[in-house]
């Protein structure tokens, strides 16, 4: 609760303070008041291992319910979310420090001209700017605008890390309606106040883009929500029976497409491209990493786990599948096409929703773990390759490849982190993006093996292949960024300032350590996507692999394992159907799979 | 026998031998601002310690044992993370391990001077303990780590040189076929091998998904003692694909037919680069693999695996006559070298095929395993050699070289001597008795195109032995070349290299020799060793396979039988192959002593025939498959992105937007028309709408 709503109740605070005492005070308080709010959801989440939750619910009108919950699903997405705002908050130091100097001189070389920020080429403007802030010696005017610009933009940053981590703990569809637009404001501000090129015009787009998905997805939630008697989460869940299958068709369809403009699906996708290269880049990273994920928080706890009768979500994930696979490939080839880094990244984005789209319409336990762990992933990878080029940006001036080349020898650090970054995103083992993506296609195969369907088949070869597209630009960019000749007008470049690469490494070295040691995240996900269908036990089940957990596997007809049994024994042999399990013994540990 | 050890004792050396070079990498940076000489020494120091850590495991692969220790890792799939030394492991560990600590003192020298020496020692260490990780890894998970790692590692290797200087390059420059240029740059060729290697990976991965799926782990014990998955796999008819799934990882790591074309460009890298990923990392990891699970497919022989094992030694036969044809004909000394590695990577994996299609499984795969070794002995020597010579006459192109054999006496001689065992000439060379074995091997199967595969075989036999003889021809035989004589007329002297530098590829082509002087009985020795491993552990005899239960009932019991029967068999001359063997030395060598030796006939005669002039052509565009795979792989598909992002995209999605504000905007006018201000057409409007709705109402 308390880290819920204690960025949004000092908000405020950061303002009036930040625009006397000045940036550095503004910034520590911000990371202050973030740090302690994820320290405030971390703890919780420790206790929790794999299955339970932590549940916080007041009353709230007719309503239903206040409640703010932890579990499974929520704890990596708030976790991510947290950790990352807290990050970026010391990597916009320097970055909003140099954007908002450069709007100052801006704003006073244009004055009286009528369209001062219409259509502004942002391109060249710190080649020779490139004084360290440190050095950099502000007049009053400057230095006012300055703290007051900074505090605004930290302010509006706090209720958007804070709308965000509201949307992933809401018990109740009306407080997760309320959250999700909640984050879209401010965001929709920080694009339009320190945003590049034509800022407004890609503000008030993003805005309209958002906002007609959410109200697409509002339909759904209020079809739920009266047909099944209640907004509370645990009501819906209840009383889903209730709800005419006539409506459920609309309803799935409303939050599929609600989500899907939210996760910039193919087709619904053409608000990311511009939104990401226009807004300020550490704003990039928060919507990039976080914000279009909650899509897929949004599909997998509306839709799989509150819908959770026979066939609502058998009977359309199908096509969620092929839409992320369409999505997974469409971006990627268009990332290949683009010139600017924040287009590759941005286009790199919508490919990478594909793959949690992909995942959440696996039908299978792998898969929909693997889509959630994938979120996380890539809110790191792809945080990192954006702070890359956030990193490229302040110290060039450019973020056309074309203009780049050779920095691998100017910028070592900057270098090496988007190189662990590019390999999370490409999915190369020991980053965590490995780790997720084998356990999501391993669950497509599985669901594809199982349904011996060809379609499912071909729809994961067509997945795993488009994997070659995503190593390919992600290199191919890396090469036109690192590699090469510099060119001239680069040769005084340096790499950039401790509170960039600092930040940088930290993500890296989380990628790292997740992609060692997944059962950080993976134990309390496999949990709950198990647990899913636990209260369906006589319908059909949609997940057909169990992954071991050394718990009795509900609703399966197979026969539970034999703990004092020692030599590996089939007990059912009719591999389709049923289920089926072998029990290993490794060393004294008794290992139980089911399969299938 | 098969004691699984735990993590103490002989357990930790396991564990370290892969954890070493790794932490060896991570250590590496922090010497940034030191001197040139500490950093060398370091990586080379951890190299040796982890060298020595395998060989103090020797013993236990030679005796038979096992070292298998596992610790909890991935608890919520339940995987556990493990090392797996068995005799097949520990060899290889060893010969990687030594090989590259060679390699890594020849590149104190060879790298002396470069500036990002932080960056070569951190993914050449990072490089041997991925390699060491495949090794020793006890499931496919790791491996695929491993597998993975070095694909990381090489595609830096590879672009090692990132500025992109024309110097580093590869190919003749200028020299395109079909619209694509043959010559590449570093970062080009490096991300050309992470890409194809990725193509591989991906089959790899769904391999290994199918076998997971259907026995909940990757275990490579696991997998043999309970064979279940295997049953419900064959019933299902996915077993096979699983396997060939499987070996298209080996494909791409070992740059297989139709993988094979980044392993060219793969010689931007520095030579001792190349030299690594040439004997004992990368493209053996391909063999390895292949080696690891052959048996335990064979061992599921029940199952009909046999149109693996063919698809096996095809691909191997395949790549072994593509890549000798074009080794042929190219002029430079380091791609020669890597396409007599590809083709005798095809040999090597003909052999482990052909191992499957017999019922004694054990010859072909101790002749696979045997070629391995001597290649990795000789082809490191050679590279490292070819390396030498680089670094003399700064030019990659043979005809730039010639006539070095007096300014360069001592490469001169160890180049000979492994050239001679990748010739493989009869009776003194190691090259020759592993060559000899594995067609002894394809001549005693019964497999019935066994006739084809064999001819296919002393073809490229014949071949290998002439590109041999025809880059050791051109390169220190003739009159000096152009280039030589400009640098020496600079005052450049052309002459050896210094100790460090020819001190380690000499030790491994004397060592080449020495196998080869002892190979009959080293052989055997091997035989031996395999044998006992594959019956004690996977159940595989001489004639075939015996259920596994059987062999685990009796393994503390019959342990020295088995022994005995595996020492028993095996390994007697086969008069045909070694008559095929000499003859293809002869031939080959001959031809290539006539044409670059001797010098009495002049190779150019080649272009004064249409048909020998279009087959040149042919060889030397590379039968045209680096272009075809850029066609399909790369131009066409950028070709319809293009299209796509021109009129999908921009036209059609980014239109909704405009569209969208236009339609409003035209919306509005409309509304806006309606008020006009002119109080007559209100008026109208009004008495218009009431009449309406009387009418209405009367209706």
């Amino acid at each position: 609760m308390v880290a819920t709503f204690m960025p949004l109740i000092l908000s405020p605070v950061v303002y009036f303070l930040g625009k006397r005492k000045g940036i550095n005070i503004t910034t520590w308080l911000t990371f202050g008041i973030l740090a302690i709010s994820t320290i405030l959801v971390i703890i919780p989440s420790i206790g929790l291992g794999s299955g339970g939750n932590y549940q916080e619910i007041f009353d709230w009108s007719q309503l239903g319910h206040f409640g703010l919950k932890l579990d499974g699903l929520s704890i990596p997405f708030a976790i991510t979310i947290y950790l990352l705002s807290t990050i970026i908050v010391i990597y916009s130091k320097p970055y909003m420090v140099r954007k908002i100097l450069i709007q100052f001189d801006q704003v006073k070389n244009s004055l009286g001209n009528k369209s001062q920020f219409d259509d502004v080429e942002n391109e060249s403007y710190s080649a020779t700017d490139g004084k360290s802030l440190s050095t950099l010696v502000l007049n009053a005017d400057q230095k006012n605008y300055l703290n007051e610009q900074l505090a605004l933009y930290y302010t509006l940053y706090l209720v958007f890390a804070m709308g965000m981590l509201g949307t992933v703990l809401a018990t109740n569809l009306f407080e997760f309606y309320v959250f999700f637009e909640l984050m879209l404001v401010p965001s929709f501000f920080l694009i339009a106040f320190f945003g590049y090129g034509n800022r407004k015009r890609t503000s008030i787009m993003f805005f309209f883009w958002a906002h007609v998905g959410a109200v697409v997805m509002l339909l759904g939630l209020m079809a739920m929500g009266f047909l099944s008697g209640g907004f509370d989460y645990d009501v819906v869940k209840a009383n889903v029976s209730q709800i005419p299958p006539a409506w459920i068709a609309v309803i799935v369809a409303s939050l599929i497409i609600g989500f899907g403009v939210k996760l910039a699906a193919f087709l619904v996708h053409v608000w990311l491209p511009d939104s990401y290269t226009d807004a300020p880049t550490p704003i990039t990273v928060l919507i990039s990493s976080v914000m279009t994920g909650i899509g897929a928080y949004g599909l997998i706890r509306l839709w799989i786990e509150l819908l959770s009768g026979p066939g609502n979500y058998t009977d359309y994930s199908i096509y969620v599948n092929i839409w992320g696979l369409a999505t997974m490939i469409y971006g990627g080839a268009m990332a290949l096409m683009q010139k600017d880094i924040k287009r590759v990244l941005a286009y790199s984005s919508i490919s990478s929703m594909g793959y949690l789209l992909f995942g959440i319409g696996s039908e299978s336990v792998l898969g929909i773990s693997g889509a959630i762990f994938m979120f996380v992933t890539h809110a790191l990878g792809k945080g990192i390759l954006f702070m890359m080029a956030g990193s490229i940006i302040l110290q060039t001036g450019t973020r056309n490849m074309d203009k780049l080349g050779g920095l691998g020898g100017k910028m070592p650090y900057t270098a090496v982190f988007a190189m662990i970054g590019g390999l999370t995103i490409i999915g190369v083992p020991i980053t965590s993006g490995f780790m997720s993506e084998w356990v999501l296609f391993n669950g497509a195969l599985q669901n594809a093996v199982v349904d011996w369907s060809s379609l499912k088949a071909i729809s994961f070869a067509l997945a795993i292949t488009a994997t070659i597209l995503t190593s390919a630009y992600i290199l191919w960019m890396y090469k036109r960024i690192f590699y090469g000749v510099v060119p001239e007008t680069l040769k005084n470049i340096r790499d950039s300032s401790m509170y960039i690469l600092v930040t940088m490494g930290i993500l890296a070295s989380l990628t790292l350590v997740l992609g060692l040691y997944p059962d950080l995240f993976y134990k309390p996900i496999i949990g709950y996507v198990e647990s899913l269908y636990d209260h369906s036990p006589s319908e059909i089940i949609p997940v057909k692999i169990k992954a071991g957990t050394g718990q009795e596997p509900v609703g399966q007809a197979g026969v539970s394992p034999d703990q004092g049994q020692s030599t590996s024994n089939v007990t059912n042999v009719s591999y389709f159907g049923s289920a089926q399990k072998t029990h290993l013994i490794s060393g004294n540990q008794l290992v139980s799979f089911v399969t299938i | 026998m098969v004691g699984a050890i735990g993590f103490e004792g002989l357990g930790v050396n396991a564990w370290l031998i892969w954890m070493l070079p790794f932490i060896g990498a991570a250590f590496i940076p922090i010497l940034r601002n030191k001197n040139e000489k500490l950093k060398s020494y370091v990586a080379v120091g951890f190299s040796l310690l982890s060298a020595f850590l395998a060989l103090s495991i020797l013993p236990v692969g030679l005796s038979n044992g096992e070292i298998h220790s596992q610790i909890p890792w991935f608890s919520a799939l339940n995987l556990d993370a493990g090392v797996l030394a068995d005799p097949l492991a520990i060899i290889m560990s060893n010969l990687v391990a030594w090989i590259s600590a060679a390699i890594f003192v020849y590149s104190i020298s060879y790298m002396h001077k470069e500036k990002s020496l932080i960056r070569y020692w951190f993914f050449m260490l990072f490089f041997i303990g991925s390699m060491q990780l495949i090794v020793l890894s006890d499931n496919l998970l790791m491996v695929f780590f491993g597998w993975e790692g070095v694909g990381l590692a090489s595609y830096a290797l590879i672009g090692f040189w990132y500025q992109d200087r024309k110097k580093d390059y590869v190919g003749k420059e200028g020299h395109t076929v079909w619209g694509i240029p043959m010559w590449t740059s570093p970062t080009h060729a490096g991300i050309k091998a992470f890409l194809q290697n990725r193509a591989g990976d991906i089959m790899m991965l769904s391999g290994m998904f199918l076998i997971f799926m259907y026995s909940g782990t990757f275990g490579f014990r696991e997998l043999l003692t309970d064979q279940t998955w295997a049953h419900a796999m064959m019933q299902q008819n996915l077993l096979v694909p699983a396997a060939v799934l499987i070996f298209g990882g080996a494909i791409g790591k070992s740059a297989q037919f139709p993988l094979n074309e980044w392993l060219l460009e793969a010689m931007t890298g520095p030579t001792s680069v190349s030299a690594l990923i040439h004997a004992a990392t990368m493209v053996k990891a391909g063999v390895f693999l292949v080696a690891r699970i052959g048996p335990l497919f064979f061992a599921l022989s029940v199952f009909n695996m046999q149109q693996f094992f063919e698809i096996v030694a095809w691909v191997g036969a395949i790549t072994a006559m593509l890549l000798a044809t074009q080794a042929l004909v190219n002029p430079e000394i380091k791609k020669v070298l890597a396409y007599s590695t590809g083709s005798q990577i095809g040999y090597m994996m003909m052999a482990l095929g052909i191992a499957g299609l017999t019922t004694n499984f054990i010859d072909g795969y101790t002749a696979g395993f045997f070629h391995l070794i001597s290649h990795a002995l000789f082809k490191a020597s050679l590279f490292m050699a070819a390396g030498a010579i680089l670094h003399t006459v700064h030019s990659r192109f043979m005809t730039d070289m010639g006539g070095l054999r007096k300014n360069m006496k001592r490469t001169y001689i160890f180049m000979l001597l492994a050239s001679l065992s990748l010739a493989g000439a009869p009776l003194i060379t190691s090259g020759f008795w592993s060559k000899d074995a594995i067609f002894a091997s394809i001549l005693d199967s019964n497999y019935e195109f066994s006739s084809y595969l064999f001819f296919i075989a002393v073809t490229v036999a014949v071949m290998t032995a002439f590109y041999t003889f025809r880059m050791v021809g051109l390169v220190f035989f003739g009159k000096p070349s152009q280039n030589i004589v400009n640098m020496e007329n600079k005052g450049h002297r052309i002459r050896e290299v210094n100790q460090l530098m020819w001190l380690p590829f000499a030790v491994l082509a004397v060592a080449s020799v020495v196998i080869g002087l002892v190979g009959f009985a080293f052989e055997g020795q091997l035989h031996h060793v395999f044998a006992t491993y594959l019956s004690s552990t996977f159940g595989i005899t001489e004639n075939g396979v015996i259920p596994l239960s059987e062999v685990q009932d009796t393994t503390g019991t019959v342990e020295g039988e088995g022994q005995h029967e595996a020492t028993s068999g095996g390994s007697e001359m086969n008069p045909v192959a070694v008559a095929a063997s000499v003859t293809a030395f002869g031939v080959g060598g001959f031809l290539g002593y006539l044409f670059y030796i001797r010098r009495s006939v002049d190779p150019a005669k080649i272009n004064e025939n249409v048909v020998s002039k279009g087959l040149w052509r042919f060889l030397y565009n590379r039968w045209y498959l680096n272009s075809i795979l850029y066609w399909m792989g790369v131009v066409i598909p950028l070709g319809f992105y293009r299209r796509v992002n021109k009129y999908f995209e921009h036209l059609l999605m980014y239109g909704i937007n405009p569209s969208v504000q236009h339609s409003m905007v035209f919306m509005s006018k409309v509304a806006k028309m309606a008020q006009s201000g002119d109080v007559q057409i209100y008026l109208y409007v009004f008495s218009a709408g009431i009449i309406v709705i009387t009418m209405l109402l009367l209706s």
